[in-house]
């Protein structure tokens, strides 16, 4: 147990000394507050540029607070998952690639340690980045929109997280797997992409699948309440999650720390 | 011109300026990080130029793609 | 007593073998030193021996006395240490202390001791990726030794240093043999007579000759009759191909170097030799072959 910490300690310091502990919570924050700041100015921006001629009766309504919610948790989703990919592409390949990694498993280093604590670190990183971003995207809904019930709220935003620990699974997944950075950054963009794509075209085939998280955290913000199907797509991606763990882990150990020098 | 001002006086300037200080913060941090680094991908200079023009995502993209990992 | 035996030790990259069934056997409280030729094998045979790499076939096996993970007791530099840049030397040594099994407290402290002794006592609050190569090779030697391991071992350890780094990582090497066992590997053959106790010669991934240092000059250090003549030698060579005082030859047109078993056969062999009296010697001198000889012959042949 004291390696894990020893472990987490260092990617934690690591973090803090390169600022992803500063700048990715606060790419959240910014997509957090423009969200429902740019919902609220809208119907004013439309009624002012929007070519409609002078004393027109168009009314714009301003979008009510779970739809709010639910576009902000949308903007997570595209730029925020844009981000933690780019930023932990390298979590393990990195690593690899420059060698860093002989000199730490040469020491009586545990494999699962070593790929779990990076897994948990990440993970850390991307879920406090959400809850801070998020909860100011409440704070600002509630001043400038309305109201939506705290509890809605921290349900949406717990179901959500599991997604975000989906993404971040994948991103370990494909760093232990691939050597090249870019490699691992447009596999796990492209897995999420085609996984939520898929879910919004097809729910009916796409029940189980962790691309319905996120319309499962709309209706919750909603109604408190999520879609049909809920238990079955959240229990899904745990597995998958604790299977790609695993898999990760085996295929680190199996792959050989040096290959071949002269 | 008074309409304007009356426009400007309407914007909650509040809400708004935690997004003026955040963008200040990133790129102070960025401009911080490129200056003690030394070793960028790529001349120094154009990373300078990204980030202070790059608006918002120019921080952003220097942390990402413009740090050497070491 | 020995720490490490490995029996038939084979790696296989792709169809051909970087090692061939090797047998080492390296023992404790000595220097032991992996010589060989470049692409002998030599870092390869290291990564198994610190469980970087799996062999493809063969055993390695660590002193029975010390059970469990072999890394626990192995410290290990390798030939290009790559060290996290944006730690201090310290705060490195510490890490790597911690991940050996000390406390935060045990491995600060053995931190102080090492960096005193490798020499980076001035920059050890400076990040590493303002290390010169000599300065990360000092801290890779400090984070080998970090968890007192029973073995260190160090792949290549002087051969990318200039002769001031060199000499101050052989003197250092020197003092650790004091107190631990060494493992080292060089192309070198110069750097392990300075040192090394026990030496294991390795081509094509095969040991080809190994013992003690000191018995194997003794043994090779076959006597030697450097023949020149003003007549080409060449053909005249091949007739004494078979004689049975006559252990190695090699030469050009007009000089020969004659490995001999028994210099006084040979020499009354080769001075009555009436052919070779006719090519008109020039140079007839008896010396005695050294290990470097030997190596020379062994690694070109």
């Amino acid at each position: 147990m004291n390696q894990w910490i020893i472990l987490f300690n260092k990617e934690m310091k690591e973090a803090i000394r390169n600022f992803k502990w500063i700048w990715i919570p606060l790419v959240f924050i910014l997509l957090g507050i423009i969200q429902p700041v740019t919902s609220y100015f809208l119907p004013d921006i439309l009624k002012n540029f929007g070519g409609f001629p002078e004393g027109s009766m168009l009314e714009f309504p301003l979008p009510t607070g779970p739809q709010v919610l639910a576009e902000t948790i949308g903007q997570f989703g595209q730029i925020g998952v844009l981000v933690i990919v780019l930023a932990f592409m390298g979590i393990v390949a990195g690593e690899r690639n420059s060698g860093t990694n002989i000199m730490v498993l040469v020491k009586p280093v545990s494999y699962v340690a070593y790929i779990v604590s990076k897994w948990l670190h990440m993970s850390l990183l991307a879920i406090s980045s959400f809850s801070i971003g998020f909860l100011l995207a409440s704070y600002y809904t509630f001043q400038l929109i309305e109201s939506v019930p705290i509890s809605y709220v921290i349900k949406g935003a717990v179901v959500y997280s599991i997604w975000l620990l989906f993404v971040t699974t994948l991103v370990l997944f494909f760093s232990v797997l691939f050597k090249s950075n870019a490699g691992v950054a447009a596999l796990t963009l492209g897995i999420t992409i085609i996984i939520s794509l898929m879910s919004s075209i097809t729910p009916d085939l796409l029940r189980w699948s962790p691309g319905m998280i996120a319309s499962h955290s709309h209706s919750i913000f909603q109604s408190g309440e999520a879609g049909e199907y809920f238990w079955l797509s959240i229990s899904c991606t745990i597995v998958l999650i604790i299977l790609m763990i695993i898999l990760s882990i085996i295929n680190f150990k199996n792959k050989e720390t040096v290959t071949h020098t002269t | 011109m008074n309409e304007i001002l009356l426009e400007l006086e309407s914007i909650p300037w509040g809400l708004i300026a935690p997004l003026v200080i955040i963008q200040l913060i990133l790129l102070v941090v960025a401009l911080v990080d490129c200056f003690r680094h030394n070793n960028t991908n790529g001349p120094q200079w154009v990373w300078v130029l990204v980030i202070v023009f790059g608006g918002i995502i120019g921080p952003i993209v220097y942390f990402i793609f413009g740090r050497r990992n070491d | 007593m020995s720490l490490i035996i490995t029996e038939q030790l084979t790696k296989t990259f792709n169809g051909t073998s970087a090692v061939d069934g090797l047998n080492l056997s390296i023992k404790e409280g000595i220097c032991t030193a992996l010589l060989g030729p470049n692409g002998a094998g030599k870092t390869t045979t290291l990564n198994m021996l610190t469980g970087l790499m799996n062999p493809t076939s063969g055993t390695i096996t660590f002193d029975q006395r010390y059970r469990g993970d072999r890394r626990q007791f192995i410290g290990y530099l390798p030939q290009y240490p790559k060290f996290y840049g944006w730690m201090t030397g310290e705060e490195y040594v510490v890490y790597a202390g911690q991940l050996g099994g000390l406390s935060k407290i045990d491995a600060t402290k053995k931190t102080e001791e090492l960096l005193s002794l490798v020499g980076l006592d001035d920059s050890k609050k400076k990040r590493i990726a303002g290390y010169s190569g000599g300065m990360k090779q000092r801290l890779g030697i400090a984070q080998a030794l970090v968890h007192s391991p029973k073995l260190i071992i160090l792949d290549e350890p002087v051969s990318a240093l200039d002769p001031i780094g060199r000499r101050d990582v052989l003197e250092l090497m020197r003092k650790l043999k004091e107190k631990t066992s060494i493992l080292f590997s060089t192309h070198v053959l110069h750097d392990a007579e300075e040192i090394c106790d026990d030496i294991f010669i390795v081509k094509d991934g095969k040991v080809v000759i190994e013992g003690d240092l000191v018995e194997l000059q003794r043994k090779y250090q076959k006597p030697t009759i450097y023949l020149e003549t003003e007549e080409s030698i060449e053909y005249w060579s091949h007739s004494i191909k078979n004689m049975d005082w006559l252990r190695h030859m090699q030469g050009t047109k007009n000089k020969l170097t004659i490995t001999v078993n028994d210099i006084d056969v040979a020499r009354e062999a080769l001075l009555s030799n009436e052919t070779l009296r006719k090519l008109k010697i020039t140079n007839f001198e008896i010396a005695k072959t050294t290990l470097e000889d030997l190596f020379m012959e062994v690694t070109a042949g």
